[in-house]
């Protein structure tokens, strides 16, 4: 590859501002008398992402924050964070419009970060999303034709034009969902999931609409639609726990 | 009987294709990463499943194994891959010139290629730039980032791998001159302890040098930070790419909802402390329209950085075993007088495997076993079955 385009001065852009950042550390609160939290001052510039902020800590401050990531553009789906109490994505949240946002609202501009409920905490901000797959349907495709440039004419090697699903497995719906921190419930992540499949292989219907038919599963949903505001990829998971209901009640009726 | 215990240092896509082949063939295998898997190079990538036609001018023999393992990649991990094949499309004059020598140099690396008239790449790819004068199809596609390496880790735990996020090597341990273990420091706890092993490989990539030095080894490896740019559109279902000999900011592929232009590439001293420059964003929107002329007035989505390792030059470089062009192996037995001790350095997502393949061979022949690699032909479990091993089933398996 050339390298042509790389003035090495642009690096050294200046920041835009300072930002304080308030971390949870919850386990270093007994070690250092922190109480739980670290703060935590960070030079911004226009791109920079939470998880831009998150790198320039370790690498600047204290190397021994812990937090996942993987992809920086909101694909991989391991950098769910609760920032400034709401779920998202660090790696596509844009720290100069959180402070922006807080200025208009006249609150106070730190940004608090915690990590996600209903995974298991491994340090820090970072969570074991294991408990996430408990629930998700057995041999689901992850593939589903590309709705894109619809009319679009496709190569002759192909049927048609495919792509990865839009749910990245991030688990911001199940942290988001208040039935999933009261009650036994298969969550919404696992429930979409399900009713993709069988859009995708009704043929399965069969199979998996009696594993979904039940208190914990389509019927535990009280349709607070937390799931589909928080979801980063337009997933709308209540859209799909209802599409399953009406699927379930066509059945019995039918 | 294990044949004995290899530890892996490093959760990328190389470490994952490691411990999948390691297992297969005998070995009890442990991974250590000290932060989530994939957080260093691998999960940045920006997911294009070489055809190898962008490498076919330059490399004949790079081209052709990465067509070769995209055929694999087919066969072993469907669902990680959109297959939607790939446009190099000539946008001048001289473009057009360089055509022929494209397709012949793709042909002479068992590339299918097939000339699609203009009018019909338009609408295959209605956004693309309708200025082209040529399109050649090539059987590019798009991996997920995450998800192939994950079916390789899923497999590998499935079959015994003993996997280790947010562990960090903390020292190469050594008797005389050979390596007896590491030790490590659980980074949620803080707590070190010791992991014996027969044989440490170091598949850590651009940060290699960081590790060879808890052996008391230097390897130059400077890493080489390069810039992505998505916007939050699917524009195009086929990798774009400029027909011309390759360069910065050529190529746009798609993934899921989003559109990617990669890649410019600069040089620095600490892989950790990569920052995205503003600049390669403005330029890389810039080149990506020149293909897609909607790219520049679409949202940006996300833009980051990413360190690949550049191999220098130095006596133990130049001693290791070049596995492929444009992977080398380094057995510091021979190199350094450490016995046990191998890094590698190098290499692409699309040919992980072989890169795999390649590693475990030369560790077969350090212990002097002889067990074939199965790899090939060894379909890989769904990614998330890593979590959940009740999720071991293929879609194409399930029984109705």
């Amino acid at each position: 590859m050339s390298n042509a385009t790389h003035d090495p001065a642009t690096l050294a852009e200046p920041a835009l501002r300072t930002v304080v950042f308030r971390i949870e550390r919850k386990q270093r609160a007994a070690a250092d008398g922190s109480g739980g939290w670290g703060e935590y001052e960070v030079p911004v510039k226009g791109h920079t992402t939470v998880v831009d902020a998150l790198e320039w800590i370790k690498n600047h401050l204290d190397a021994t924050l812990l937090f996942r990531h993987s992809c920086h553009h909101g694909s991989c789906g391991t950098c769910g964070m609760i920032i400034n109490g709401v779920q998202k994505l660090a790696c596509t949240t844009n720290v100069i419009e959180l402070v922006a946002a807080a200025e208009e609202a006249g609150t106070d501009t730190t940004i608090e970060v915690r990590p996600l409920q209903t995974m298991t905490h491994i340090g820090d901000l970072a969570v074991d999303p294991t408990p996430l797959f408990d629930h998700f349907p057995v041999g689901a495709s992850y593939l589903r034709p590309s709705e894109a440039n619809k009319k679009a004419e496709i190569p002759e090697e192909i049927d048609h034009y495919v792509r990865f699903e839009n749910c990245i497995e991030c688990g911001l719906c199940v942290s988001a969902c208040p039935v999933v921190a009261i009650r036994g419930f298969m969550a919404p992540a696992p429930l979409a999931a399900y009713n993709r499949e069988i859009d995708k292989r009704p043929e399965r219907a069969d199979q998996l609409l009696p594993e979904v038919d039940s208190d914990e599963g389509v019927w535990g949903c009280d349709r607070h639609l937390n799931c589909s505001a928080v979801c980063p990829t337009g997933v709308y998971p209540a859209k799909h726990i209802a599409m399953l209901q009406k699927k379930i009640q066509k059945r019995r009726d039918g | 009987m294990s044949h004995g215990h290899v530890v892996v240092i490093g959760g990328g896509g190389t470490g994952a294709a490691i411990v999948h082949d390691l297992v297969l063939r005998g070995f009890t295998a442990t991974l250590v990463e000290r932060g989530e898997l994939t957080s260093g190079t691998t999960g940045r990538h920006h997911g294009q499943l070489h055809s190898g036609a962008r490498y076919a001018v330059g490399d004949r023999e790079i081209a052709r194994e990465c067509m070769d393992e995209v055929r694999t990649l087919q066969r072993i991990a469907p669902e990680a891959l959109e297959m939607n094949y790939g446009l190099f499309i000539a946008l001048t004059d001289e473009d057009v010139a360089f055509a022929p020598t494209f397709v012949e140099a793709c042909e002479e690396s068992t590339i299918p290629t097939r000339e699609i008239p203009v009018e019909q790449a338009l609408r295959m790819e209605p956004n693309v730039n309708p200025a082209i004068k040529k399109a050649v199809q090539v059987p590019d596609g798009t991996i997920d980032a995450w998800r192939l390496p994950l079916h390789f880790f899923a497999t590998a735990k499935h079959n015994g791998a003993d996997i280790r996020t947010f562990t960090e090597v903390v020292e190469i341990l050594s008797a005389g001159s050979a390596v007896t273990g590491v030790r490590v420091r659980d980074l949620a706890t803080d707590r070190e302890y010791e992991i014996k092993a027969d044989m440490v490989v170091s598949a850590t990539g651009a940060w290699a040098e960081k590790v060879a030095r808890l052996g008391g080894i230097h390897i130059p490896v400077t890493p080489g930070p390069g810039t992505m740019v998505a916007v939050r559109k699917r524009l195009n279902n086929m990798v774009i790419s400029h027909l011309h000999p390759a360069g910065d900011g050529d190529i746009v592929v798609p993934q899921r909802g989003l559109s990617i232009i990669g890649s410019t590439q600069w040089k620095t001293d600490d892989p950790d402390t990569v920052e995205v420059p503003k600049a390669d964003i403005d330029y890389l929107v810039k080149r990506a329209s020149d293909l897609i002329p909607v790219f520049s007035e679409t949202p940006i989505h996300a833009a980051w950085s990413a360190s690949r390792p550049l191999a220098g030059a130095s006596s133990n470089v130049e001693d290791g075993r070049k596995m492929s062009r444009d992977f080398i192996a380094i057995d510091h037995g021979t190199s350094d007088n450490l016995k046990g001790l191998i890094s590698i350095i190098g290499g692409k997502a699309t040919v992980l495997r072989a890169m795999g393949e390649k590693t475990v061979d030369m560790i077969c022949s350090l212990f002097g076993v002889e067990e074939p690699c199965q790899t090939a032909e060894t379909p890989l479990l769904p990614h998330r079955a890593f979590y959940n091993s009740r999720l071991a089933v293929r879609p194409q398996e399930v029984s109705l």
